[in-house]
């Protein structure tokens, strides 16, 4: 059986001879022209003038256009209509596309874009939360209200109140293999296209908009990303598209990537968040109200804003049963990059609100933040309902929190530091616990459904194909297993094959960590009616078709015992298909984002996280020195495969809070549009000990083989690195740190400072 | 990248004769310039490309004295050891394929007020060799990205002596790993020299002050009450004028106590 | 344009190339060695890492006009030939890849701080001559394991350091 072996990622032989094809590896016909757009270089204003003779005239341009010359619907959003591919007029970003060269090199394509004479009247431009909030500039017309109980009185009764509030940065995706997008004019007018995304549905359903034509004149293939992360999700739109118009235009196939500082500039990133908070306990240090006021920095389009800040609110709970809560939702438009989706897709920001709120009420009262975390977990035993009204089934933290803070040490190394501090001026240890609880299913209930392919050959070979695509989390090698394992075949027979919207159609975008649960649940699904159907044919005599057994290469019914591939071929010679379409939904799931309430998850992962960090109070350098996780994924998959998402999660969220920050001038201009000014981790930075452990357990309800997701949530562990950095800053003196994230050097000294550090 | 004619030459004298070129500029390593080029911030219409040069490569180490060829990479500094603080300082350039590629001679002549080797230099009281004179780096360094060279003038060699005591420390900036700050400073037969980098708006400097406290007593606790003033430090966006001016402070003790 | 010739992955080869061609452009374009990628064309990523006689690269930031005639060039496709190099399997077995991009770099740079360490290799030296090459899906953990298991593989100890308490 190949379910729940740790075997290696399914191109690991082709990545490590670089066999592996990414889209630039894709050999392509030597007329092939390249593309690059001209960006807009203020953040806002008025188009006054376009003159754009020396790009025309310059060397290896074939054509430039505008949008004005664009055969279908100007637009690139995801559902929103508010994002036109090319800029028709008004610009609403530095780094917005206003004109499209195509040319006979990426390099000319490049230089050319580049000779452009634009001339915009600049407007003010609303470029911070701040700007946003003075001129009201919200999506959906102002903010959005989701509360339980009566916050107010529940607060005026509250022994001990908290007042704050914590700044927390975007994140850049930083996918190593950047946007990039190829598509190849077919006859009748159809349009293939292999691209760099997590939904090559959207792009399909995009480009056919794009050139007024249905969508099934459009193909759109994804064999792997090199990264994702969310940054493939709906930003890949706008290169596919202008590849597919001017593949169109000029009946040649085309191709475009971002360099790098493009990709930087273009691309939205990572949501950048202010929450407010007030929170109050009862004299027993029991959570009583909670109120936030989440300040989310969208940019200039919608793009995929309010679903991110709903999930911001539908984990503003986290762990913890807050019996009054009302959270308000600021959806502010900025002229920045329109921010989008990344790995927990608001998730994480909301959680960091809450953890934080944990962290300073339990300074105030004095007590051990994690027995403070611990008091206000949901209950197991009786399922208490979130501010959302889902009851919180199948709930382990506190078994899960309790293991690990007993084999990780928390308590004697948390009072050893304590003594370590008091002898050490300078040098500064802190520690902390935090949990992750992150709902599992897309909030946009129709998107929980996915469809699947498998193709058994006469020769016993097997082709799986489904919605899901795959970004190097293993998604591939895990529904291959699945596929392997019910067929009773090793794996060697099963071939993945690229993600094709004419193979599985109107899927859903792989994310919001469903890929595994959704493709197979859909692959099994394909499998099963095979099975069923050679198990028919082959129950003769008696036996039945249940009882017919596929396992080791065999296929047994009776006394009949048939290699995979014997049955394969007589079940192909007596006239039975052997290739179906699988298909699943999420059931029990149900969701009203006006009002808040529903039953949006179909489960939750768990996991938690301790980290130990020392600070230099002088320089505010800090490092991770110890880390320890213990993380639920129900029934693994495949162990290796979901340590890996673990490991690489907590690196990313810790990344996201300690050293990736995101700086824009004062005239809207992204600052750090390189890895020379943008700090993402390098090895060099990894946690000297970092102890990864899977939770012994079953999901409480059925997924497949009772796994659980595992993209998203361990970035969520990243946040105990920023309670750590609080807690040794909170060492030097007696007021609370206030940290805000990241937390660089030189914000972890100024805090130090403030708290009292000796200089 | 612009399109620019490439020379190769084999030879010092080839070289000069390259440089006499209109809108000729040296190549190096590269590792600053051709992301420059990338990005078009330069428009060289001839580069000429010193690495062929063998005679400008190669480290001696004579009378006390360390003289680096202008081409020599980083890696080469790093392992040769005979001036620990500068091997030191050379092997935490960047990364290790930066270091195979990257020269000494392209970091003075680029100067950039972040780089490492410019708080070398001025600390080692090194001399900067070129194909027609030699510069004390007390007279090399004059601005931001500036020097004392001239149109087609070329760094064949930098003397270090080696000094009785010596270390640099490095505050990182993260992602470049060029210095948020950086402080070189030495004990010799030149007294005590303590230069800076990465801080000033004006390029490299030297710290007179603590220079002078700490001729009387070479340790950390001789620059207790000293600091720079915030005012001319560079202010970006990886650190204000005023965190700076106070990891000089910081940086140079620890510099102090590394050189022992 | 100027001619030049070059020794890849073993093969002498006769290229004409501009002053601006990059070594990356010449490997990936017109020597169809795809393997090499292009990840930041900043010089920071790694992902472009190849060997020059015999010391690691950044080939998005090298010209390939100024290299010197026969200058001995190895890309990940000249790492082995037929089987798998050990630090391939190593990388391959101990799961020191995700999305994949950055591994063709990785291996190139991992056999090379291997091979310069015949004495012993630990796991921090590992993860310092590491600094050049970034990875955004595994933190890390599994790859520094894989360099590890390479170089037993390739006959070097590997000097116990605890990784995990």
């Amino acid at each position: 059986m190949s379910m729940g072996k740790p075997l290696p990622h399914d191109s690991a032989p082709m990545h490590v001879t670089g066999a592996a094809r990414y889209i630039d590896d894709i050999p392509v016909p030597a007329d092939c022209l390249h593309l690059a757009f001209g960006l807009s270089h203020v953040a806002r204003g008025v188009i006054s003038s376009m003159d754009l003779t020396a790009v025309r005239t310059a060397p290896g341009v074939v054509r430039v256009i505008t949008a004005a010359d664009l055969p279908g619907v100007n637009d690139i959003s995801s559902a929103a209509h508010d994002e036109p591919l090319l800029a028709p007029g008004e610009v609403h970003y530095h780094g917005q596309p206003i004109f499209l060269v195509v040319a006979t090199s990426h390099r000319l394509a490049r230089e050319a874009a580049a000779k452009a004479e634009v001339v915009i009247d600049p407007k003010p431009a609303i470029l911070t939360i701040d700007d946003a909030v003075a001129v009201r500039s919200y999506f959906e017309g102002g903010p959005l209200t989701w509360k339980r109980g009566d916050v107010d009185p529940a607060m005026a009764k509250a022994d001990t109140i908290i007042e704050g509030k914590i700044e927390i940065g975007g994140q850049e995706h930083f996918y190593l293999e950047g946007q990039i997008s190829l598509a190849s004019p077919q006859d009748n007018g159809d349009m293939v296209l292999a691209t760099s995304t997590q939904h090559p549905t959207e792009i399909q359903h995009k480009v056919a908009e794009a050139l007024g034509t249905p969508f099934h004149a459009v193909r759109v293939e994804t064999r792997r990303m090199g990264g994702g992360f969310g940054g493939k999700e709906s930003q890949g739109n706008a290169l596919a598209i202008a590849c597919a118009v001017a593949a169109h235009l000029t009946g040649k196939p085309c191709k475009m990537r971002y360099d790098r500082d493009d990709d930087m500039i273009i691309t939205g990133k990572r949501h950048d968040f202010r929450i407010a908070y007030k929170a109050g306990v009862d004299a027993k240090g029991k959570l009583v109200a909670v109120e936030f006021d989440q300040y989310v920095r969208c940019g200039w389009s919608q793009d995929l804003s309010l679903p991110v800040a709903d999930r911001a609110m539908l984990h503003a709970d986290n762990a913890y049963f807050i019996p009054n809560i009302r959270i308000t939702s600021h959806r502010m438009k900025t002229n920045t990059c329109s921010a989008t989706a990344f790995r927990g897709f608001g998730g994480p920001q909301g959680m960091v609100g809450i953890e934080r709120v944990m962290d300073h009420m339990a300074h105030r009262l004095g007590m051990d933040p994690l027995e403070f975390r611990q008091a206000n977990f949901y209950k197991k035993s009786k399922p208490q309902e979130t501010p959302y009204g889902q009851p919180v089934k199948g709930f382990i933290l506190p078994d899960l929190v309790r293991q690990l803070a007993d084999t990780a040490n928390y308590k004697t190394r948390r009072d050893a530091i304590r003594t370590w501090n008091e002898k050490s001026p300078i040098l500064k240890k802190g520690i902390a616990l935090t949990p992750v609880k992150f709902g599992i299913s897309f909030t946009l209930t129709h998107l929980n459904q996915a469809g699947a392919l498998v193709n058994v050959y006469a020769d016993g070979s097997v082709t799986i194909n489904h919605g899901g695509t795959e970004m190097g989390q293993g998604l591939f090698q895990k529904v291959a297993q699945v596929a392997a394992g019910e067929f009773g075949i090793d794996m060697g027979r099963v071939r993945i094959t690229a993600t094709d919207t004419g193979k599985v159609p109107n899927t859903s975008a792989t994310a919001a960590s469903s890929g595994s649960d959704l493709n197979g649940m859909a692959v099994k699904n394909a499998v099963d009616q095979i099975k069923d159907r050679i198990a028919r044919f082959l129950a003769v005599d008696g036996v039945k078709p249940k009882d017919v057994l596929f396992a080791d290469g065999k296929v047994t019914a009776g006394n009949t015992v048939l290699s995979f591939e014997e049955a394969a071929k007589m079940a192909h010679e007596n006239r039975i298909s052997l290739s179906a379409t699988g298909f699943y939904a999420t059931p029990d799931i149900s969701w009203d984002r006006t009002i808040g309430k529903g039953h949006p998850f179909y489960y939750f992962a768990h996991g938690a996280a301790i980290t130990e960090v020392v600070i230099d109070t002088l320089t505010g350098e800090n490092k991770i020195l110890r880390v320890d996780i213990l993380h639920d994924v129900g029934q693994s998959l495949n162990p290796a495969v979901d340590v890996g998402q673990i490991e690489g999660g907590f690196v990313q969220g810790a990344g996201w809070l300690t050293t990736e920050e995101l700086v824009w001038d004062d005239k809207g201009v992204l600052r750090t549009h390189a890895p020379s000014t943008y700090k993402i981790p390098a090895c060099s930075d990894r946690p000297d000990v970092f102890n990864v452990a899977l939770w012994n357990g079953e999901n409480h309800v059925p997924t497949i083989y009772r796994s659980k997701a595992v993209g998203e949530p361990p970035l969520m562990l990243g946040i105990s690195a920023l309670m750590a950095l609080s807690d040794a800053v909170g060492a030097c003196g007696e007021a609370y740190p206030n940290l805000s994230a990241p937390a660089t050097p030189e914000r972890v000294y100024m805090a130090a400072k403030k708290v009292g550090a000796k200089r | 990248m612009y399109a620019f004619e490439l020379e190769r030459p084999t030879t010092l004298a080839d070289a000069i004769k390259a440089l006499g070129g209109e809108e000729a500029q040296p190549l190096s390593g590269g590792q600053t310039l051709i992301p420059t080029l990338k990005q078009r911030l330069a428009m060289p219409s001839t580069l000429v490309s010193l690495t062929g040069i063998d005679e400008l490569k190669g480290i001696k180490n004579e009378g006390g004295t360390l003289t680096i060829g202008g081409a020599t990479c980083h890696a080469d500094v790093a392992k040769d050891g005979s001036y620990p603080a500068l091997s030191d300082l050379a092997g935490h350039i960047g990364d290790p394929h930066v270091r195979n590629r990257g020269t000494i001679g392209g970091s003075l002549a680029n100067n950039d007020p972040s780089a490492c080797y410019p708080a070398a230099a001025l600390a080692s009281g090194a001399t900067i060799v070129t194909n027609n004179r030699e510069i004390a780096a007390d007279n090399y360094f004059t601005g931001l990205f500036e020097t004392a060279l001239d149109e087609g003038e070329i760094i064949t060699a930098v003397k270090f002596p080696i000094p009785e005591k010596a270390a640099y420390v490095k505050f990182e900036q993260p992602a470049s790993r060029f210095a948020l700050v950086g402080v070189f400073v030495t004990k010799g037969a030149n007294g005590v020299r303590v230069a800076v980098t990465g801080a000033s708006e004006g390029g490299v400097f030297r710290w007179t002050e603590a220079e002078e406290a700490l001729s009387s007593n070479f340790a950390p606790s001789a620059l207790e009450g000293l600091s720079v003033p915030a005012d001319g430090m560079i202010g970006d966006l990886h650190g204000t004028p005023e965190y700076r001016a106070h990891l000089v402070g910081v940086i140079t003790k620890r510099a102090v106590m590394k050189a022992g | 344009m100027s001619e030049i010739t070059l020794r890849i992955n073993g093969k002498q080869r006769r290229v004409t190339v501009e002053g601006r061609t990059l070594l990356v452009d010449l490997i990936r374009d017109q020597m169809n060695l795809t393997g090499t990628h292009v990840g930041c064309d900043t010089s920071q990523c790694g992902a472009c890492v190849v060997k020059l006689d015999g010391d690691t690269v950044k080939s998005c930031t090298v010209l390939t006009a100024t290299l010197p005639e026969g200058t001995e060039i190895t890309t990940i496709e000249g790492v082995s030939t037929g089987d798998l190099h050990p630090m391939q399997e190593a990388f391959s077995k101990c799961h020191g890849l995700q999305c994949g991009f950055c591994t063709p770099g990785l291996v190139v740079t991992a056999i090379d701080i291997v091979e310069r360490s015949p004495d012993g290799l630990s796991a921090s030296q590992v993860r310092k001559a590491l600094k050049g090459n970034l990875c955004r899906c595994t933190g890390y953990q599994n790859i520094v394991a894989s360099v590890l298991e390479g170089a037993r593989a390739m006959g070097v100890q590997v000097t116990e350091e605890k990784e995990t308490v």
